[in-house]
């Protein structure tokens, strides 16, 4: 970060001679170190594991980076804020001194490292879904907060890297260490690469991430020239801000790009860069570049160059953030070539991103939508795989694909697109990536005020609706020709193309119609909503458009929730490490609460006041909800926002089984809670959780519907409420269909019932029928599990039939037995109520009579059996029979009449009663008057117990093949 | 060199090599002396050994500790074979005291498994010295030894590491040692719910007769136990000993039991049914049943052998009708039918029953068999 610092000093001076623009930093700095101060606790956290695990660049070096910038203005805070975050009171060289460290030889590892160790974090908040979160979020909040390079860098990288494994790309925890292993070698080569040139030893560091990038870069030059390009892009508008020097970025820039094309690797390019600049190696410029590459080279190995420009876009971004603050200046912020790139990658996916790209090119008013989009993101993420959004073509934006990516390099583009979305939202304003090519290009030339810039001018007064938004207006512009005079870029910046900065949030309506802006955006007719509205949206129920509601952070995919988070950060709640959910919750209160210096409100700081960076952020943020209007969008998101209404509803409410209505996907279960809890206290920890707060509430209004056993969890859209369920039970008693249709039916009714975690009367109702229609058919495992609830049911006090199923359940406890331990605990349990009970009486004779083996008292109690009961005395009928006969052909001699046997075994008539003890075995004459006889001492000694007619060879008559193809629902 | 010799060298040459090897699995038949049967290599050298036999320069190329281990060894083997426990004990502990020194310096857990067999064995061979030395009139003491021999290995198992899950085994030896007679208890009880009647038997009166006499509170828990077991084996208690062990639930069933009454057995049982469900006595009480019925026939036959001797041995239904009726029991013949059924299935009664006379008729010689021990329907 030093370097950076020095190399942007001496880019000053060279370029201009200048320097610095007190005004610029003061007005920048001072939103921006407040809110660093604040939202180190929350980093600070993160970062001290990654420090420990290798190096300390990635917690130290965000925040040094930060504060180097600051400290070429302010050394002294830049000191403390250092002091802050390490605890130490590091002067520049401490700083250096970890960047060294880095640089070893040993970095590689400790690069590798890190990114395992990242891996390794990320795994541990995937256990929490909302930790997880929490990670992503630090990451954001690291980059915006930096808003600097350097310091986005970093973060950048522990962001992407979790983001990788969590996401679609599903790459795996080993994935992730060969890429670290990568970059160890790369990062050798190009520290050595970097030693040869000009650059010091503690550039090295900075470069040694880049390494890693630049074997990447090797791989697929032409993205890494785009990205490179933007990221001078970026730096030039950085400088350009700060200094007049700017002029001299651009030049990088344009070296830069065209080293790429070369295909030459990043070292050579890094080398050459500062060499073709003709400026002194900056070496706050090249630990820059450095560092955006070097976080996306992780991920770049493990996925694909989309990865990696991907990563490249999230420094970009951050840096765009810098710059728009201390710029603040609308051409700067288009100047920064991030925002083209995602542009093209948008317009070639027609992703949900698409959103993204219009950000950037929207007019600075719009810039306040862009920031929108960052949160939309979110709600993006879930389109991302799926389906795909129209994306307008801005004719803007394809020349700034043009311009900053090379064509052949669409996939990487493309896929920078998938994953930058977010960034592309905060890039938004970086949509003037293409001024900065053209600034340089143009540059130079006029005298005076030229009249791109009044066009500018009067372009941004066109918007003002109000007196009060013209006054904002002409303040901010008024900072921001001042700037550009100071910068030098006056002149340069090329006016026409520079999109109008944002208005002050009262003017949000404003922004919207922003008719200067040059693209045309298909989704300014969004813009135009209030942003409160919008922002409104999120948390409740859409009004009118439901399409624009953020519900996407409810998406059910767990990758998307990564994607979610890493989108998150954008916002500036996620910056502090707060959970993303927070920032789906309530991101005004957060802004305000936390206060942290958000990339946002740096935008905002330079565009508008500062009393106004709070409202306005929430208003951005709102606002940037989504551009894209395709119907196929407009339907899912107006899905998404029932889904989420309904659950803000339940918290609303503060019932807690009902709160969570909307729980559709896992996520929004996971998540949605996780959320609410971080709103109130971030750091709650997992036993704190209010886990009622994940119950569903269904929303099915359909009666019917077929049981399956849920594989993830319950989506809200697929279960009913109780008050269907009743309805459907209603159906299922009342239906001629037969039992696997009840079955089922009744099955999916406990299972929406338990989904919700209804436990009441209704409950009990419904297991209890599903108990005797199992028991009417015989189907045993079913009515096992019904009872099994029942008894819990009851248990909790809940009114049933509690006497009719204790008794079912002692002549369950009966026959399956083995042992009388569970027999003589189950009838201790009985209360001396239940015990008068006739059903329960009746229970206990029967046990009684099966423990004697008195056939006879067991089949009179059969006779007069209550209620089910029989069903359940069927299954010991054929072992007291078989028993009664072994004890009568022992005990009766010589004969005993079939009609007798026939009598008190409960058959029907004497000649089933024959049958059957034919059938078993037993001696069976006729007797003279016809009647037939048992021959008792003859049967005694041939008894045996026939194979179940109905055997089937799995053991379960019900499953009876027969059965299954005829079974009809 | 003789067979005998080979067969002790062998023996040694298998023992070294387990041990030096570390092959627990190969080293634990070889130290299991008591094990029935034994392993072939134990019962070869189990037949090989003699009193004065010298195995001393086997031994030499092993160092001292193995040397000693394997020497007591061998001479626990010898002795435990030729019938001297109490001498087997002793040589068996000399081994086992040096291989646990050892086990201490080993750092795998390797001879966790041998141990198990050590600790196993001491416990059984102190228990037959200890027989072997009541039997001779002098004080048995080796089982006390053993416990404080179990005691030592559990303080170099109850250690971190490996060696930590073997103190759950010798802690089960220890509880048999120490605590022989809860033991006992518990695992009787578990008979009695598992209805054998027979082991429950056996282990609930080893607890009592092992008890410490002055504990009348443990006496009482196991008599409660031991009374329906003995009462379902036809055994009765003095009511003198129910009094005693404050056991009044039990009254009722025996005077049942006696007198044949099932009425006073159906009082019992309704009466403590909470308790008798909370001990988990109760299916063992109504089982009794049976034998109530058995006593009520009995009386049936010998009122009619005073009677009429001669057709003593036909009971009609309708007499055993009446009399369960006079005992207040409700049943019609075909219940009663079904009584008799079941008695002669299981053995209780002697005879067979005549459907169309509706009579019982009983058996000349010994119609109502006592069981003596053995449980119903055996």
């Amino acid at each position: 970060m030093d370097l950076e610092s020095n190399s942007v000093e001496k880019q000053q001076t060279e370029g201009g001679g200048q320097e610095h623009h007190p005004s610029m930093y003061p007005s920048a700095m001072p939103g921006h170190q407040p809110g660093i101060l604040a939202a180190r606790p929350a980093t600070v956290e993160w970062n001290y594991p990654r420090a420990n695990a290798s190096s300390l660049e990635n917690g130290i070096p965000s925040i040094s980076g930060y504060h180097d910038d600051q400290r070429t203005k302010d050394p002294a805070a830049f000191q403390d804020g250092k002091s802050a975050l390490s605890s130490t009171g590091a002067s520049t060289t401490h700083d250096y001194s970890a960047y060294i460290n880095n640089q070893n030889p040993a970095d590689p590892y400790s690069h590798a490292y890190q990114s395992q160790y990242y891996n390794y974090q990320h795994s541990t908040t995937d256990s929490s879904h909302q930790q997880v979160g929490i990670v992503q979020d630090t990451g954001a909040t690291y980059q915006p907060l930096s808003s600097f390079q350097n310091a986005s860098s970093y973060p950048q990288t522990n962001y992407s890297s979790t983001y990788y494994n969590p996401g679609d790309y599903q790459t795996t925890a080993g994935y992730q260490p060969q890429a670290a292993g990568y970059q160890s070698s790369d990062y050798t080569q190009q520290t050595n690469a970097w030693n040869n040139g000009n650059y010091a030893s503690h550039q090295y560091s900075a470069y040694s991430v880049p390494d890693a990038n630049a074997a990447q870069y090797s791989s697929s030059p032409a993205v890494d020239a785009t990205h490179y390009q933007q990221q001078y892009g970026q730096w030039p508008g950085y400088y350009n801000q700060t200094a007049p020097d700017v002029m001299c970025a651009p030049g990088t820039e344009h070296m830069a790009r065209s080293s790429v094309s070369g295909g030459s690797s990043l070292p050579d390019l890094n080398q050459g860069y500062p060499a073709k600049s003709n400026q002194p190696p900056p070496p706050g410029t090249t630990s820059w570049r450095q560092d955006p590459p070097a976080s996306s080279s992780p991920y770049f190995q493990g996925k694909d160059v989309a990865g990696f420009s991907q990563t490249n876009d999230w420094q970009n971004r951050p840096l765009v953030f810098g710059n728009t603050p201390r710029a603040q200046a609308p051409p700067h912020f288009q100047q920064t070539l991030g925002s083209p790139t995602f542009v093209s990658v948008d317009e070639q996916r027609k992703t949900g991103y698409a959103k993204s790209p219009k950000m950037p090119f929207t007019p600075p008013g719009q810039v306040r939508p862009n920031f929108r989009p960052a949160l939309n993101p979110l709600p993006t993420l879930e389109g991302l795989r799926g389906s795909k959004f129209q994306i307008p073509t801005n004719p803007r934006i394809a020349t700034n694909l043009a311009f900053s990516v090379s064509k052949t390099d669409k996939e990487s583009a493309e896929k920078d697109a998938s994953i930058a979305p977010a960034y592309i939202n905060v890039s938004v304003p970086s949509s003037t990536g293409e001024g900065t090519s053209h600034d340089s290009s143009q540059s130079l030339a006029k005298g005076a005020f030229p009249p791109s810039l009044r066009a500018y001018v009067e372009r941004s007064f066109a918007r003002c609706k109000d007196d009060a938004q013209r006054l904002s207006n002409q303040n901010i512009l008024k900072e921001i020709i001042t700037k550009a005079t100071a910068d030098g870029t006056l002149f340069t910046q090329d006016w026409d193309t520079e999109p109008l900065f944002t208005l002050p949030a009262t003017s949000a309506d404003n922004v919207s119609k922003g008719p200067q802006i040059s693209f045309s955006l298909l989704s300014l007719n969004k813009l135009k909503r209030s942003p409160s509205r919008r922002a409104k949206s999120r948390w409740e129920p859409v009004v009118e458009e439901k399409p624009p509601v953020l519900t996407t952070n409810l998406n059910p995919v767990a990758s998307d929730s990564t994607i979610l988070n890493r989108f998150t950060p954008k916002t500036a709640e996620a910056k502090f490490a707060m959970p993303p959910s927070s920032t789906f919750r309530s991101p005004r209160k957060q802004a305000k609460k936390t206060r942290f210096s958000d990339p946002y409100p740096v935008q905002n700081g330079g565009v508008s006041s500062d009393s106004d960076k709070d409202q306005e952020l929430t208003k951005l943020l709102s606002g940037a909800i989504s551009m894209v209007d395709s119907p196929e969008e407009r339907r899912k998101r107006e899905h998404r926002s029932k889904r989420f209404e309904k659950s803000q509803e339940g918290k609303a409410g503060g019932h807690k089984n009902k709160a969570f209505r909307a729980g559709g996907g896992r996520n929004k279960k996971s998540k949605i809670p996780f959320t609410a809890k971080f709103d109130d206290a971030p750091r709650l920890a997992v036993e704190d959780m209010d886990w009622d707060s994940f119950t569903v509430r269904g929303t099915c209004q359909e009666i019917e519907k077929r049981y399956l056993r849920l594989t993830s969890a319950p989506d809200p859209s697929t279960v009913r409420p109780e008050g269907v369920l009743e309805k459907a039970l209603a159906l299922v008693q009342s239906t001629p269909k037969n039992y696997l249709y009840k079955c089922d039916q009744l099955k999916s009714i406990r299972q929406d019932l338990t989904v919700q975690r209804i436990r009441n009367e209704f409950t009990v109702k419904v297991y209890e029928t599903h108990a005797r229609l199992a028991l009417e058919a015989g189907d045993l495992p079913e009515f096992n599990q019904c009872q099994s609830q029942l008894k819990t049911l009851y248990g909790e006090g809940i009114n049933g039939c509690h006497f009719e199923f204790a008794a079912y359940n002692l002549l369950c406890v009966i026959r399956h037995s083995s042992t009388n331990r569970e027999l003589v605990a189950s009838m201790a349990r009985l209360t001396p109520v239940a015990k008068r009970d006739e059903a329960v009486k009746h229970a206990l004779q029967v046990r009684a009579a099966v423990t004697a083996g008195n056939y006879v008292l067991f089949f009179r109690l059969y006779k007069k059996a209550p209620n089910l009961s029989p069903c359940l005395m069927d299954l010991y009928v054929e072992k007291m029979r078989f028993e009664a006969i072994k004890c009568m052909s022992k005990s009766y001699r010589p004969t005993v009449p079939v009609s007798f046997v026939s009598q008190i075994l409960g058959f029907s008539d004497g000649e089933d009663c024959a049958d059957w003890l034919r059938a078993h075995g037993a001696a069976i004459t006729a007797h003279a008057d016809g009647n037939l006889l048992v021959d008792s001492k003859a049967t005694a000694a041939g008894l045996y117990m026939p194979e179940p007619d109905d055997a089937v060879p799995h053991g379960d008559s019900n499953l009876a093949v027969d059965d299954f193809f005829t079974a009809k629902f | 060199m003789s067979e005998a010799q080979r067969s002790v060298a062998e023996f040694i040459r298998r023992f070294s090599d387990a041990y030096i090897l570390q092959d627990g699995p190969f080293l634990t038949p070889l130290i299991a002396v008591s094990s029935c049967p034994p392993s072939p290599a134990l019962f070869s050298v189990a037949n090989s050994l003699s009193p004065n036999q010298d195995w001393g320069r086997f031994l030499k190329p092993f160092d001292a500790q193995l040397g000693e281990i394997v020497n007591h060894h061998l001479r626990a083997i010898q002795f435990f074979y030729s019938g001297r426990y109490a001498d087997a004990y002793s040589a068996f502990e000399k081994s086992a005291n040096v291989f646990l020194q050892e086990f201490r310096n080993w750092e795998t857990a390797w001879a966790l498994q041998p141990l198990y067999t050590i600790a196993y064995e001491i416990r059984v061979l102190a228990e037959k010295a200890d027989q072997e030395l009541a039997s001779h009139g002098k004080n048995p003491e080796k089982l006390k030894g053993a416990g404080s021999f179990l005691m030592k290995v559990f303080g170099a198992l109850a250690t971190k590491g490996p060696k930590r899950v073997g103190a759950l085994h010798v802690t089960c030896q220890l509880f048999k040692i120490y605590f022989k007679v809860t033991y006992m208890y518990y695992t009787g009880r578990l008979e009695v719910y598992n209805e054998n009647f027979l082991a429950a038997d056996q282990k609930l009166t080893y607890a009592l007769t092992h008890c410490n006499p002055k504990r009348t509170s443990n006496i009482r828990m196991i008599v409660k136990y031991l009374v329906p077991v003995k009462l379902s084996l036809g055994i009765l208690p003095k009511e003198s000993l129910l009094e005693r062990c404050n056991l009044p639930e039990y009254l009722n069933a025996v005077q049942a039991l006696k007198r044949g009454d099932i009425r006073l057995l159906r009082r019992a049982l309704s009466e403590h049914e909470d308790r008798f469900l909370k001990s988990g006595v109760y299916l063992v009480i109504e089982k009794l049943e049976l034998q109530v019925y058995q006593r009520m026939m009995k009386k049936i036959y010998m009122l009619q052998k005073l009677k009429d001797p001669a057709k003593a041995h036909q009971v009609k239904m309708e007499v055993v009708v009446k009399a369960s009726r006079w005992l207040e029991m409700d049943m019609d013949i075909d219940e009663v039918e079904c009584i008799m059924a079941i008695l002669i299935y299981k053995n209780l009664m002697k005879g067979y029953f005549a459907h169309k006379s509706k009579v019982v008729v009983l058996s000349k010689q010994d119609p109502f068999p006592k069981l003596n021990g053995k449980p119903v329907g055996d």
